[in-house]
């Protein structure tokens, strides 16, 4: 058995759960996940303004503080926190001086091949991390591998599984995807969260048996709790069909047995089959600038008032490009001033960055003269640029999945 | 009794690119019979008016149904107008809808 746990679901998780997983129990393993569609372009606009970035700054500053505790402990950690730049961010844990062993898992990025985009990052399986994690590596970052593969590839390792382990892979890769979000499967944003203390959730751990079946479970003392409630509503996350396919194995999730255990809730039966022959990318590019405010309705006559500042923004501006959304929540004679409000929305998208920044001007030059009782909840700002998402798929041998082990040595995976 | 769905359904949603993903599901087999028989396409779309080409899949293990809106987030988080451009609290919407819940299972 090897006990796998997680302290991040995101980039922005809680700083001091690394300490917390390191300190509340028994580890063999610590993963992290940092990287979503959406922090792949917030990383991509980070390297824009400096090459030596593009990796979560703040998996640097828990390694700072946590590293060398979890050298101590024997507690190897694996984060995908390299995000677009994995080799910087080992080099950043290089100069903290702890004397770890690193290992990195690298060629995701694709940009060569997609050069109209601004990020552009094959989704990797679990190999290059078990290749680090046998090499004895003490720390494993990693650019764009799928979330399961932090829990995947260490427990491939230490189980010593083949490439064809289907079935155990597929557990592995379930159970991956009830850690990879954290307090997520512990009863956070819990549907029947009146029924727990859910006040601060602990994070979870997975102890993965050889035949990749696991008990989920999380630290003693922590809040929260796993039951089969709490990882059905994880598992549910992000999914669409049920055979979901991944670059080592398709998982079957309409095999996955829940059975509830002293320690949290037992995974077992999950059924695997081959991977497709492609591996997905995440492409994004920057769309344009966009901006908007919302305009307080309060009262009497709604929908004039939003007729009237709509026409006015949009003559004044041009409606290429607005949207218009009124939220009615205004109650009549209500007996507070917010609840007798409505809210309309405005938003510009725009290729033009002055058109997005003349939104906020056009917008506030109506302030003395539109509907009765104008105001917004917050100032429009000078515009800020959004990114487009789109996935596309490659075959297999245009990606090089490559794992640098803490002895300097590449190895393609 | 018509009550929310909440009553007895829990619910996640997210987001994958610019479709939404909604996973409903319930703590029994006689609820699940219930649900896989209620919540069809149509009956999602009823209740999610916003909701345009939806796709189910049925987990009976789980005793769940998932459901991806299709292009619900128009083209990603990132540049949604959408009010909740990340689909988290379409499933909270979706438990707060009023439904006819059979008695026995509740």
């Amino acid at each position: 058995m090897i006990r796998i746990g997680n302290a991040s679901g995101f980039y922005g998780d809680r700083l001091g759960a690394v300490r917390e997983m390191l300190e509340g129990g028994e580890l063999d393993v610590l993963t992290g996940d940092y990287l979503a569609e959406l922090t792949m372009l917030i990383l991509g606009r980070d390297r824009m303004r400096d090459a030596s970035l593009g990796y979560a700054r703040t998996f640097l500053r828990q390694m700072e503080d946590c590293l060398g505790l979890a050298v101590e402990r024997g507690v190897t950690i694996v984060a995908n926190a390299g995000g677009l730049n994995p080799l910087g961010l080992a080099e950043a844990i290089e100069k903290l001086g702890l004397g770890a062993k690193i290992g990195v898992v690298s060629g995701d990025d694709l940009r060569a091949d997609f050069p109209e985009s601004l990020t552009a990052n094959a989704y990797l399986g679990a190999w290059g991390i078990a290749e680090c994690v046998k090499a004895g590596a003490d720390v494993v970052v990693t650019g764009r591998v799928t979330d399961a593969s932090l829990v995947v590839g260490p427990a491939a390792a230490h189980h010593g599984w083949a490439r064809d382990d289907w079935d155990a892979l597929a557990g592995a890769t379930v159970v991956g995807h009830v850690l990879e979000c954290g307090t997520q499967a512990t009863g956070g944003n819990y549907s029947f969260f009146t029924s727990l203390d859910v006040d601060r959730p602990g994070f979870p751990i997975a102890e993965i048996e050889a035949d990749g079946s696991a008990v989920v479970t999380k630290h003693d003392g922590t809040g929260g709790a796993v039951t089969v409630d709490t990882v059905t509503a994880q598992l549910l996350y992000e999914i669409g069909d049920p055979a979901y396919l991944g670059p080592d194995v398709t998982s079957h999730f309409d095999t996955i047995a829940l059975e509830p255990h002293a320690r949290g809730v037992r995974i077992s039966g999950v059924r695997g089959s081959p991977p497709p022959e492609t591996l997905k990318v995440c492409l994004n590019s920057l769309g344009g600038f966009r901006n908007g405010t919302t305009f307080v309705l309060t009262g009497l006559d709604v929908d004039a008032k939003a007729d009237l500042v709509r026409r006015q923004l949009e003559t004044a501006l041009g409606p290429d490009g607005l949207t218009w959304t009124l939220a009615r929540t205004h109650q009549p004679d209500a007996d507070t001033e917010e609840t007798a409000s409505a809210l309309l929305h405005a938003t510009i998208k725009t290729p033009d960055a002055k058109r997005a920044k003349a939104f906020s001007r056009t917008a506030i030059e109506l302030a003395l003269g539109s509907y009765p009782g104008f105001h917004v909840t917050a100032p429009p700002s000078d515009g800020t640029p959004f990114g487009v998402y789109r996935a596309a798929y490659v075959p297999r041998d245009r990606v090089q999945h490559q794992a640098t082990l803490p002895d300097g040595k590449v190895i393609t995976v | 009794m018509r009550l929310p769905l909440g009553t007895i359904a829990g619910a996640r949603s997210g987001d994958k690119g610019g479709d939404a993903n909604l996973g409903v599901w319930v703590r029994t087999d006689e609820a699940y019979a219930w649900l896989s028989k209620e919540l069809t396409v149509a009956r999602l779309k009823e209740l999610l008016p916003e909701a345009g080409e939806v796709v189910r899949y049925e987990l009976p293990n789980l005793r769940a149904l998932n459901f991806v809106l299709r292009g619900l987030l128009g083209d990603g988080v990132a540049s949604s107008t959408r009010f909740d451009p990340q689909a988290k609290a379409l499933g909270e919407w979706l438990r707060s809808r009023h439904v006819e819940i059979p008695e026995a299972l509740l």
